[in-house]
């Protein structure tokens, strides 16, 4: 409660000569000096973005489930995980995380290993939260009832399961159709088990059992079914169907027995496959397929070799992906581009010419562009080739009023196509992208569907590292996740990163500066000479009767939780109103 | 109970008689048997009363102060340098409407050093808003001490009074000492209405603006001038309690007297032996004790001096620049009287030089014969 | 999206004995200090307020902005108005009641420090705070003899800036032998709280120096101000520290690598004429004077 609401103060009446004490006795109090007229700049309590939600591709309010859980309501913190990502065990294990990036402690000392917490919460919310309470949970969110719709989403990848996940929350009736006889999309069988245990997704998949999604395997879009038949049955179609498509080397000899496109070499490994592999495996590409195939080969007990046209710099694969491929002792060779398959005589792969390469100027992605140097042609023998050079979405299957993009289906940032009532996400829009993105996508025309808004970052404002006030934070190694040793990792799908302890993610999220969000420190109350921050319970608000305006809760606040505006604006918006 | 005591033991047993809480005191010459004594009162248990033995005057001073204001009786004693060294306080006590008593012991102020009695010491503090009474004998000084405290608690002002150095500071009489019974009869507890309390949280003596000031000083002012009937009517009081009074001021043999000598302290003892030397020579000579110097007893001076033809004053100071400080407060109380008499003012015995029944004489005789006097202010005995 | 916990830096007590409109400056390191040692000190506390900046702090009659009774006092007086508060008090029978006295550097190093004196040689019971702003400030920015060296005022105006360094009252006060003299600021305010309440719980002379910027003085942002005095600390400018009965000293903080005085020098305009020689001279000085602590505090020999 503000100063005058909790006192009522009035001017003594000073008249007659009863009227005076003695001698100079005070008899009220200075509430009668609205000593905020003298302020020229105002505070105001306004939580602004980290970094690492800013860069998070679902906005995950990062600071606030550390905060949580460094408080033991970890509860609390798997709720405000999921309601911008469903799935925190998935991607505390895939997402390439690129809120540690960002993460301001990466100036100080180092980096915050999000991930890790993100995977510690997921896990436990997994396994300690019932359905029931997810839906107890969304209900409090939405308020009043609404129409229960039927929605149909075409591909079970985490775009749509994450779509599914929030509709089905909310009591919709959702239907998954899945070309593939099992579900998960690429976190099935693209990403191989040491990194995402099987276990984990079927958990999750179960829980949308659970909340009552429908998923049809085996039904393909084009061939089963078409858009229009699903139009018909349901209010809305969402289309989340993935970019599979293999892209062929384009050199002679690019179809000979022996040369494996490499999703689909880890697609037979994640069914349970066993596909046939030489000794010797060259394995063409620069991105995650390519790292991943030729782990997979490794585990299969050959010797891969990674070729890849330009530098590692250019590599768009996850340099942590990278370097654990490297420590696993796989060869990735620099600068080499294929020129021809070489076959024997029954068209079975022996070899493959290349060529070495430079790196010229830089190339509409804005990398450096390769260029092969004349002459420095040489062949490396092999058996086995796993083309791994981009994956495309396949455009054939779907109808043609549907708007396309020159590299996937065309929908705004809300996940609606240009068809009315349909709906286009994931990795069939943007093309290969990441986890985390399809989840934001899946998210994002959910809510649309369901007329929510979506959530939100803090503010425009992004904290950097100079705004905040490092004098409250003292330095504290990042906490290292154990990982399955090297000798274990032979022969093995286990998964190699082992993760937190409830110990080791409650001290890692210690770590986070909070940045931009209000934690409660209670900083700029102790600080205040003027008494005008009130403190009631766990609210803080600035009294502006008494506020002079001195800046000190703003400078001290350690994570520019409080803004100083210049007081005439405020007062010119008032008047405005 | 008579005892024959000091006149600065009389101080002392006054104190204890009234029983003062918070004494806090520095010594100088020739105060020091005052707190003396009164530190043996508390040491002894004789006297339940914290002695605070500050480093300085100007401490003593704002010690009590601080202690009156918050509830308890305050004493102190001091005497010239010391009395000038608290000077800024004791505007304070007065601002703060502390009934801090006080007793100071009148000596001449250096350079060059002088411990001998002079009144220039109290009089420069005329106008902090002390009330002063100037005392005549040891047992006026034990009497006016209880009288004090009442003084000032009833009408929220601190009291000095004063005493000669030596004269009666170091010279025994016999006083009559009160039960404390009978004092305490007298002297109710000091119960101050507003004082430091942590249940009543509020601000004493803060900044004060033009817009508050005067009218808190105006307040001062009425409190002096209530203070003459309240101590009019203590000193009545202290009467049917102990059978002695004093008055503001004194009158003596000044009936139908043509002269009024205005005398102050010890002096006024031996003026009186002139006096009655003069009356008994058959000359209409009359004598007046001023007493209660502040606040001024306007009225009754004025009732006493206006039948007179000639006044003459005798002031054991001086004003420089000015004159005697007792005569020009007679001549401000008798401006603008239609034909009040001409006073006579005589300067004599700074720094302790002896009074002699001789010089009174000269006096009252020079303001006899001449018609006005030679001088504004003529100084008597000094030899140049 | 809220917080249902908070996760304070600082356990500082809930309950505010000061009411705001007081009229200190904006972001007054004086008026903070107050506001945190009655959080320590609780209700039945009498301050005594000498002339200082805090006399005008406190609000005109007929106002007040504490919610404990303030004892204004003549400038050289505190220390002795409180042990004759404490006196009065105790004649009363009121043992419970804490009287602070509450000066500034000019109240406490220069025209009090007679009456302080005293009052500590006869440990007096009283505990006497010095909010020290480092200058006469409520008469506008004179120099005091907390003033440091080399610091602009108005007295010590630029081209002749105060040529002798700052008087170590703390010091004088240990040598005193009192039970308890300690250091302060605002930047620690859990550790402010628990000396006065450790004071509190001491019979006799306690004092305690607070060091608390004035930005209006410090010609500094006033956004500074608990920054300041974190640096004050850190650079070893303004250690904190405490002494029991004069002998045993213990640091508080002991930076592990100090920040450099530069660091601190530069946000106040009253050091902006320091040249790079003064505040290397400056530096040493600080250098010394927290070697001979630690040595005091018996942690190097
Ligand atoms: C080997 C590999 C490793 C990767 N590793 C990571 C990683 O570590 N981290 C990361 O963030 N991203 C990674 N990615 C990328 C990531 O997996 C994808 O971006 C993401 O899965 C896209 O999700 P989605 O739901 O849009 O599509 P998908 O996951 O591809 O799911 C699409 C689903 O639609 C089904 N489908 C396709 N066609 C039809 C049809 N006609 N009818 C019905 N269903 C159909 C598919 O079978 C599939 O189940 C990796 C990709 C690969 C290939
Ligand atoms: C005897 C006396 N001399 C001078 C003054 C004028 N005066 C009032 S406050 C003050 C300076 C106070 O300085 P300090 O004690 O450091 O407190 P600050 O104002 O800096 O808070 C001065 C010189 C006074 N009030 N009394
Ligand atoms: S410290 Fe915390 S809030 Fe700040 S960027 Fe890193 S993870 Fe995000
Ligand atoms: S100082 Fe602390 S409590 Fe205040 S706004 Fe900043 S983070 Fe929140
Ligand atoms: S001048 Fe300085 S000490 Fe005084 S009120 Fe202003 S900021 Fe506070
Ligand atoms: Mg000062």
């Amino acid at each position: 409660m503000k100063w005058l609401e909790k006192y009522k103060v009035d001017l003594p009446n000073l008249n007659k000569e009863s009227d005076y004490p003695e001698w100079a006795i005070s008899m009220t109090s200075t509430l009668l000096n609205r000593t905020g007229s003298w302020r020229t700049f105002r505070p105001v309590y306004e939580n602004k973005t980290p970094p690492c939600s800013y860069r998070c591709p679902v906005h995950e309010k990062i600071p606030i489930y550390c905060d949580y859980l460094k408080r033991g309501m970890i509860k609390e913190a798997y709720f405000t995980i999921i309601e911008n990502n469903p799935f925190p065990a998935i991607t505390g294990r895939v997402c390439y995380h690129p809120c540690e990036l960002e993460c301001n402690r990466k100036d100080y000392d180092e980096t915050l290993s999000i991930h890790n917490i993100e995977r510690y919460i997921g896990d436990w919310g997994l396994k300690q939260v019932s359905v029931k309470e997810l839906r107890k949970q969304s209900a409090e969110k939405s308020k009043g009832s609404q129409q229960k719709l039927k929605i149909a989403i075409i591909g079970s990848g985490p775009a749509g399961m994450t779509a599914a996940f929030y509709l089905a929350c909310e009591g919709h009736t959702v239907t998954v159709y899945e070309r593939q006889a099992k579900l998960g999309g690429l976190l099935r069988y693209g990403i191989p088990a040491y990194r995402l245990p099987k276990k984990i997704l079927d958990n999750e998949i179960n829980r949308l059992k659970l909340l009552g999604v429908n998923f049809q395997t085996g039904v393909s879009l084009g061939k089963d079914i078409t858009l229009s038949m699903l139009k018909e049955k349901f209010d809305y179609v969402i289309i989340a169907y993935g970019a599979h498509k293999n892209r062929a080397l384009g050199v002679p000899g690019d179809d000979a027995i022996g040369v494996l496109s490499g999703l689909e070499f880890l697609a037979q490994v994640n069914s349970g496959r066993k596909p046939k592999l030489g000794k010797r495996v060259l394995i063409i590409g620069g991105g995650n397929t390519a790292i991943d195939a030729a782990r997979v080969a490794l585990r299969l007990k050959r010797k891969p070799v990674i070729l890849y046209r330009r530098s590692r710099n250019e590599m768009p694969a996850n340099p942590q992906e990278v370097s654990d491929c490297e420590k696993e002792g796989i060869k990735i060779e620099f600068l080499v581009a294929p020129v021809k398959v070489v076959t024997n005589k029954k068209g079975k792969v022996v070899g493959l010419e290349v060529v070495k390469m430079k790196l010229g100027k830089p190339d509409a992605s804005g990398r450096r562009a390769p260029v092969p140097i004349p002459n420095s042609n040489y062949i490396i023998n092999c058996d086995t080739i796993i083309t791994a050079i981009g994956e495309q979405v396949d455009l054939s299957i779907i109808p043609d009023e549907l708007e396309k993009t020159s590299w996937g289906i065309a929908a705004g940032e809300d996940g609606q196509t240009n068809l009315d009532r349909v709906y286009a996400i994931g990795d069939c829009v943007s093309g290969p992208k990441t986890v985390t993105e399809a989840i934001a996508m899946g998210r994002k025309a959910a809510m649309n569907i369901m007329n929510k808004n979506d959530v939100q970052v803090f503010s425009p404002y992004i904290v950097k590292i100079s705004d905040l006030n490092l004098s409250y934070f003292s330095h504290q190694p990042q906490t290292k996740a154990k990982e399955l040793s090297l000798s274990a990792r032979k022969g093995s799908f286990k998964e190699i990163h082992l993760g937190f302890s409830e110990n080791e993610s409650i001290k890692e999220a210690e770590r986070c500066f909070s940045c931009g969000v209000c934690n409660k420190c209670d900083n700029c109350y102790v600080f205040c000479p003027d008494l005008a921050v009130i403190r009631d319970n766990y609210e803080y608000e600035i009294d502006y009767d008494f506020c002079k305006g001195c800046g000190v809760c703003a400078y001290e606040c350690p994570r520019k939780a409080i803004t100083m505006i210049e007081d005439s604006q405020i007062i010119e918006d008032n008047s405005k109103e | 109970m008579k005892k024959v005591v000091t006149g600065n033991h009389a101080v002392s047993y006054g104190v204890k008689l009234a029983r003062a809480q918070v004494i806090a005191a520095y010594p100088i010459t020739p105060q020091t048997q005052v707190v003396e004594l009164l530190s043996e009162f508390c040491a002894s248990g004789k006297l339940n009363a914290k002695f605070i033995k500050v480093e300085s005057e100007h401490s003593a001073m704002a010690a009590c102060i601080a202690a009156s204001a918050s509830g308890a009786r305050a004493f102190t004693a001091t005497s010239a340098h010391g009395l000038a060294l608290m000077h800024e306080m004791l505007h304070w006590a007065v601002g703060a409407r502390t009934p801090v008593v006080m007793a100071n012991i009148n000596r001449a102020m250096g350079p060059g050093w002088s411990v001998w009695t002079d009144q220039n010491d109290s009089l420069a503090q005329r106008d902090v808003g002390w009330i002063q009474i100037y005392c005549e004998s040891n047992q006026e000084v034990l009497d006016t001490t209880i009288q004090a405290f009442k003084i000032a608690e009833r009408v929220l002002l601190p009291v000095m009074l004063i005493l000669d150095a030596f004269v009666l500071s170091h010279t025994s009489e016999p006083v009559d000492i009160p039960d404390q019974e009978q004092v305490d009869e007298f002297l109710p507890p000091y119960n101050l209405k507003t004082k430091l309390d942590v249940n009543n949280p509020r601000a004493y003596g803060g900044l004060t603006n033009p817009d508050h000031y005067f009218e808190l000083r105006y307040k001062i002012q009425k409190a002096h001038t209530e203070a003459l009937a309240v101590i009019k009517e203590i000193d009545e009081e202290y009467k049917k309690h102990f059978g002695r009074q004093y008055g503001l001021v004194e009158p003596y043999r000044c009936d139908d007297a043509k002269v009024i000598l205005v005398t102050s302290g010890t002096i006024t003892s031996t003026a009186r032996l002139v006096i009655d030397e003069m009356r008994d020579e058959g000359r209409k000579v009359g004598l007046l004790k001023y007493r209660v110097f502040r606040p001024t007893p306007r009225e009754i001076l004025r009732d006493i001096l206006y039948r007179a033809q000639k006044v003459c004053v005798i002031d054991r100071n001086i004003s420089f620049g000015h004159g005697g400080i007792f005569a020009q407060e007679i001549k401000s109380v008798l401006y603008g009287l239609p034909a009040s008499p001409p006073v006579y003012s005589f300067i004599i015995g700074l720094g302790g030089r002896d009074v002699t029944p001789k010089d009174i004489r000269e006096i009252i005789e020079y303001t006899y014969k001449e018609e006005t006097p030679a001088e504004p202010v003529i100084y008597r005995g000094v030899r140049l | 999206m809220n917080i249902k916990m908070e996760s304070r830096n600082f356990t500082i007590p809930e309950k505010e004995y000061m009411f705001p409109g007081h009229v200190a400056c904006p972001g007054c390191g004086g008026a903070l200090a107050m506001r945190l040692v009655l959080k320590a000190l609780g209700e039945k506390t009498i301050v005594v307020i000498p002339a200082c900046c805090w006399t005008i702090i406190d609000g005109p009659f007929p106002m007040h902005s504490l919610h404990v009774p303030v004892y204004h006092t003549a400038f050289e007086t505190a220390a002795v108005a409180a042990s004759g508060i404490k006196a009065a008090l105790e004649i009363q029978g009121k043992k419970d009641i804490t009287v602070l006295a509450w000066a500034g550097d000019g109240g406490t190093l220069d025209i009090g420090i007679q009456s302080l004196s005293g009052v500590a040689e006869r440990n007096d019971d009283i505990i006497y705070a010095c909010y020290d702003n480092e200058a006469y400030m409520n008469t506008g920015i004179q120099r005091s003899s907390a003033t440091p060296k080399g610091a602009w005022t108005t007295t010590t105006p630029v081209g002749n800036p105060k040529g002798e360094p700052k008087k170590n009252i703390s010091e004088i006060m240990i040598s005193h032998r009192i039970p308890y003299v300690a250091t302060a600021t605002l930047a620690y305010p859990d550790d402010l709280i628990n000396k006065f309440r450790k004071a509190q719980q001491i019979k006799g002379t306690k004092f305690i120096h607070i060091f608390a910027p004035c930005p209006t003085g410090w010609k500094m942002a006033p956004e500074l101000m608990i920054t300041i005095c974190r640096l004050a600390v850190l650079t070893n400018i303004f250690p904190l520290y405490e002494c029991e009965n004069g002998v045993k000293y213990t640091i508080n903080i002991v930076p592990e690598k100090p920040i450099p005085v530069r660091e601190y020098l530069k946000l106040q305009g009253r050091f902006s004429h320091l040249q790079e020689k003064d505040i290397e001279q400056i530096q040493k000085t600080v250098d010394f004077e927290f070697n001979l602590l630690l040595k005091k505090a018996q942690l190097i020999v």
